[in-house]
């Protein structure tokens, strides 16, 4: 259980991202964030494992204070907390295993990982990770070398090495084509129905949402503005998520 | 669209541009005469003269040598022909093919000029001709239209010379003899001792430059993370922490330089036998802090974790003098092993190494221990710093800030003592401390961080108030202004017995400061405050990297030449400076214009600072890095070149040797190796990086 209390994220230069966000959040769900650029979706989930300090509020995670976690403890609850990116966020110069294996980082040995040395059990962990996304072919491959999508993947395989009880995803689909969004998302679903991960996933395209989602939270200015089914999105409330003038795009 | 712009302000802007352009060309002018360009020297005709002689011997390297022999050719020659007296006969031409000289005539009064045929020389090489007179005395004879001894034979060896003979008193109606030495080459062309010089100082020059390379790609890569924006700007830490951290500082460094350092010289003072007992016990040791640092609980236990991690940073502290010492005396072990040949080289080599670790234990043990206590103390200090209440947050703060101000300004004061310059580091510091304060205050007043212009403004305003007042104060309470006019340092009499303590007043007046303001900013920050622990490590190392660049390394060279003496020992140590300088500031840069993401995600993973460091900043910089360390080697021979003028070492000892003596075909020699060497190292370090990058 996630719950958030009260999130309020400040900018230095006064921009205020967030304004007082109560949330919670049930294990085994799959939440997708919907709302326009800059309406908070990164910050809010930035905040959960603070990647962004938030300013003010509690982020309470199966009773642990994130908010008030010192950086030891902090470590320990992220390792449980996987993330994935829009722009993958893979060092492109090394291999999909290395990237893969730098999931473990936070499980082993401080002093053995940085002479890049991994336990046999790590390194099985590793492939099985890619096997489960489809690319344990691509292993010994430059990781920027592979497709955005399998670039994506990859990052999914990062993530599954921290065993993540919480999966936050940040538009993991918006430099993908349509095809490849759904089979991202799909893994994701996977993950979700397979493993009860929970699943936080901001996205752009409401349909996405509706094909994925158990839940849909919209953001509107820092402010949540609909928390609900996503079957109950209509015509109106989708006006009032992205603005007046918006139409719906599908993506198939 | 903008709107078009009206002709008064078109013609304001023209006006501004031909006013910039006079004021530039004035500027120019004054430059010009500033470096005293005009042509008349070099219309002197014997500036010219030398100028072609120094660029033609320049251009003429001394390069290659070859032996010679010199064979006599000689005839027979009768001064003053008198009747009736037979003119001795001209040497007959031998059959080996040696040199022989005619003469025509034989005979003739002193002060004649006759012609003198030679046979048989070496082709197109010197000769020089010897009067010989009947009592055996010698003289070289100029020949005729020529104003040096030697002359040079022609195609085929022969030569036509016209002499004038000589008066020689004694020796009319005597048989003299005329001698010609010809210089006969020997043997194939050799370099000279010259080119033997400079070729062995090419060599210690690159070398040089390598070693310098070598030894600062570790430091400067280190230091360049301190100095890149985009890591050190995340690094906050709550004040309470770094107070703490600061306080035990000293006295974890006197732990370090007191007991620890008991330990590095048990270890060092160790027979083979114990050595190899000691190594057994690092190794379980340093197992032991290995292992014991995996966090294995999924689920985390303040108590147990936090004394887990205090019971590691103890065996990494005892583990690390263990390790330092054990490599010191096996350094010092392999140093004495061999001396000659490949192996004696690498014992020289560890056994330098060995005995630099040996030198600095003591420092190396006090940093150990500095570090380690304040990271224990950090650790055991963090939970209850967090239980207290706001109003202990403040007292806390307070008194903490206090004994870190006192710390920090008396160790400013410690370096500021040692020169007058110096000096001026305590009152910059206490000026940046004292700054905060004011600001501080108006925030807590208004009650809200200042976002609006005007407030920021005010902001500024007040950082500056609360430096300079703060600066002010310092400066004239160590009475600064004495030492920056006369030179003279504070006197070493004038002290303060505290107790069992002894204190240079000049330190106890900086701590008092200290206690003041540290005092002040920590009482009302308190503990919970947030330190910009990054921000602040970042532009003070930039600040020292900027300063050390500035300082042109010659005149490093010429100060590390009084502590290690003339030659190539002072030239790596200033080069070492200079490149770790500056190759710290190109690495930063890079480490600044990688992609964040990595670093993002890897901070997601629970990874820590170095592992992230490790795993997303180091795979994307090692190219350009590579790249800059291939580039700073090309630099470091071209500006090694040069070094050996100040006594440097290397190549550029023998050309300023030549110049001075003003054997430019000497210089030349070098000249040539440099542009060589250099254009080799050019072309191998763009081949190399461009395949690599």
């Amino acid at each position: 259980m996630l719950v958030i209390e009260n999130l309020t994220k400040v900018y230095e230069n006064g921009f205020i991202a967030l304004k007082g966000i109560n949330l919670e959040i049930p294990d085994g769900q799959f939440v997708a964030i919907i709302g326009l650029s800059g309406s908070g979706k990164s910050t809010l989930l930035r905040c959960i494992n603070r990647l962004i300090e938030p300013t003010s509020g509690r982020i309470i995670w199966n009773g642990l204070d994130i908010t008030a976690a010192p950086d030891d403890e902090l470590r320990v609850i992220r390792r449980r907390i996987g993330m994935i990116f829009q722009q993958f966020n893979l060092v492109k110069r090394a291999s999909v295993m290395s990237n893969v294996l730098s999931g473990r980082l936070g499980y082993v040995n401080p002093v053995y990982s940085l002479l890049n040395y991994f336990p046999r059990q790590d390194r099985e962990k590793a492939i099985m990770a890619l096997k489960r996304v489809g690319i344990e072919d691509k292993a010994q491959n430059r990781a920027g070398m592979l497709s955005g999508g399998q670039q994506q993947r990859v990052g999914i395989a990062r993530a599954l090495m921290q065993d993540p009880e919480m999966m936050l995803a940040d538009e993991p689909v918006a430099s993908l084509d349509p095809a490849t969004s759904h089979s991202v998302m799909k893994y994701l679903q996977l993950l979700n129905k397979e493993d009860g991960i929970s699943v936080l996933c901001s996205l752009h395209f409401l349909s996405l949402a509706r094909t994925y989602a158990d839940r849909v939270i919209a953001l509107k200015d820092g402010k949540l503005e609909f928390d609900g089914s996503p079957k109950d999105i209509d015509e109106d409330r989708f006006r009032q998520i992205y603005g007046e003038d918006a139409v719906q795009v599908e993506i198939h | 669209m903008n709107p078009a712009p009206s002709p008064a302000s078109v013609a304001f802007r023209r006006l501004l541009i031909v006013i910039s352009v006079a004021i530039g060309l004035v500027v120019f002018a004054y430059g010009w005469s500033v470096t005293e360009i005009n042509f008349d020297k070099p219309q002197e005709p014997l500036r010219q003269q030398n100028f072609g002689n120094a660029i033609r011997e320049i251009l003429s390297p001394d390069l290659l040598e070859r032996d010679y022999e010199i064979k006599v050719g000689s005839t027979a020659f009768l001064v003053e022909c008198k009747a009736g007296e037979e003119a001795p006969a001209t040497a007959p031409a031998p059959s080996d093919s040696s040199p022989y000289l005619v003469v025509t005539p034989t005979c003739a009064d002193s002060g004649t000029p006759i012609m003198i045929q030679g046979f048989n020389f070496y082709p197109n090489s010197l000769a020089r001709l010897t009067w010989v007179a009947n009592d055996g005395t010698r003289s070289i004879q100029q020949i005729v239209g020529n104003t040096k001894d030697n002359f040079v034979t022609n195609d085929d060896g022969r030569f036509n010379a016209q002499i004038v003979v000589p008066k020689i008193r004694g020796s009319a109606g005597k048989v003299s003899t005329i001698e010609t030495q010809g210089y006969f080459p020997t043997g194939a062309p050799h370099f000279t001792n010259t080119t033997a010089l400079v070729l062995q100082k090419m060599v210690e020059t690159i070398f040089l430059a390598l070693i310098a390379t070598a030894i600062s790609i570790l430091p400067s890569a280190v230091i360049s993370i301190f100095a890149a924006h985009n890591l050190m700007r995340p690094v906050r830490i709550s004040l309470g922490n770094l107070l703490v951290m600061v306080a035990l500082l000293p006295v974890g460094w006197w732990i370090g330089t007191n007991l620890l350092v008991q330990l590095g010289h048990l270890i060092l003072g160790l027979s083979h036998a114990g050595t190899v007992l000691a190594g057994g016990t690092a190794s379980l040791v340093v197992f032991g802090a290995v292992t014991t640092s995996r966090t294995r609980s999924l689920e985390f236990n303040p108590f147990s974790g936090r004394m887990r991690s205090v019971f590691n940073t103890l065996l990494m502290v005892l583990a690390c003098v263990i390790v330092v010492t054990i490599v010191a005396v096996t350094f010092l072990f392999i140093g004495r092993m061999f001396t000659t040949g490949i192996p004696g080289y690498l014992s020289n080599l560890f056994g330098s190494i060995g005995e630099l670790i040996e030198l600095l234990i003591a420092p190396i043990c006090g940093v150990i221990g500095a570090f380690g206590l304040a990271s224990i103390g950090g650790v055991l200090t963090v939970d209850g710093l967090k239980k207290l209440d706001p109003t202990m947050q403040h007292v806390v703060g307070g008194i903490l800030g206090a004994i870190s101000g006192a710390i920090v300004l008396g160790a400013m004061a410690l370096i500021g003592m040692q020169a007058a310059w110096l000096g001026f580091l305590t009152p910059i510091v206490a000026g940046i401390l004292g700054a905060q304060l004011l600001p501080l205050l108006y925030t807590k007043l208004s009650g809200k961080k200042q976002t609006s212009i005007a407030g920021r403004s005010l902001d500024s305003i007040l950082w500056w108030v609360g430096f300079i007042a703060a600066f002010a104060v310092t400066f004239l309470t160590l009475n600064m202004g004495l030492a920056i006019i006369e030179g003279t340092l504070p006197p070493a009499s004038s002290v303060t017995t505290i107790g069992f303590i002894t204190i240079s007043n000049y330190i106890l007046d900086a701590m008092i400061i200290g206690i003041v303001l540290g005092g002040a900013g920590g009482l009302s920050v308190g503990t919970k405050g947030i330190f910009p622990l990054g921000e602040v490590l970042y532009q003070t190392t930039r600040t020292i990297l900027n300063t050390t660049r500035a300082i042109e390394p010659l005149i490093i060279a010429l100060i590390f030449s009084i502590l290690v003496g003339i030659g190539p020992f002072a030239g790596v140590l200033a080069r070492t400076l200079h490149s770790i300088a500056s190759r710290a500031k190109l690495y930063s840069e890079q480490i600044e214009s990688i992609d964040t993401g990595p670093i993002e995600a890897l901070q997601s993973t629970g990874a820590n600072r170095l592992q992230t460091i490790m795993y997303a900043v180091v795979p994307q910089v090692i190219p350009p890095f590579v790249s800059f360390t291939m580039y700073r080697w090309d630099i470091n021979v071209r500006m090694s070149t040069i070094i050996g003028f100040v006594g440097g070492g290397g190549i550029g000892f023998v050309l300023q040797q030549q110049i001075n003596l003003a054997q430019y075909r000497g210089a030349g020699v070098a000249v040539l190796a440099i542009a060589i060497v250099v254009s080799i190292l050019d072309y191998l370090s763009a081949t190399i990086r461009e395949r690599y990058v």
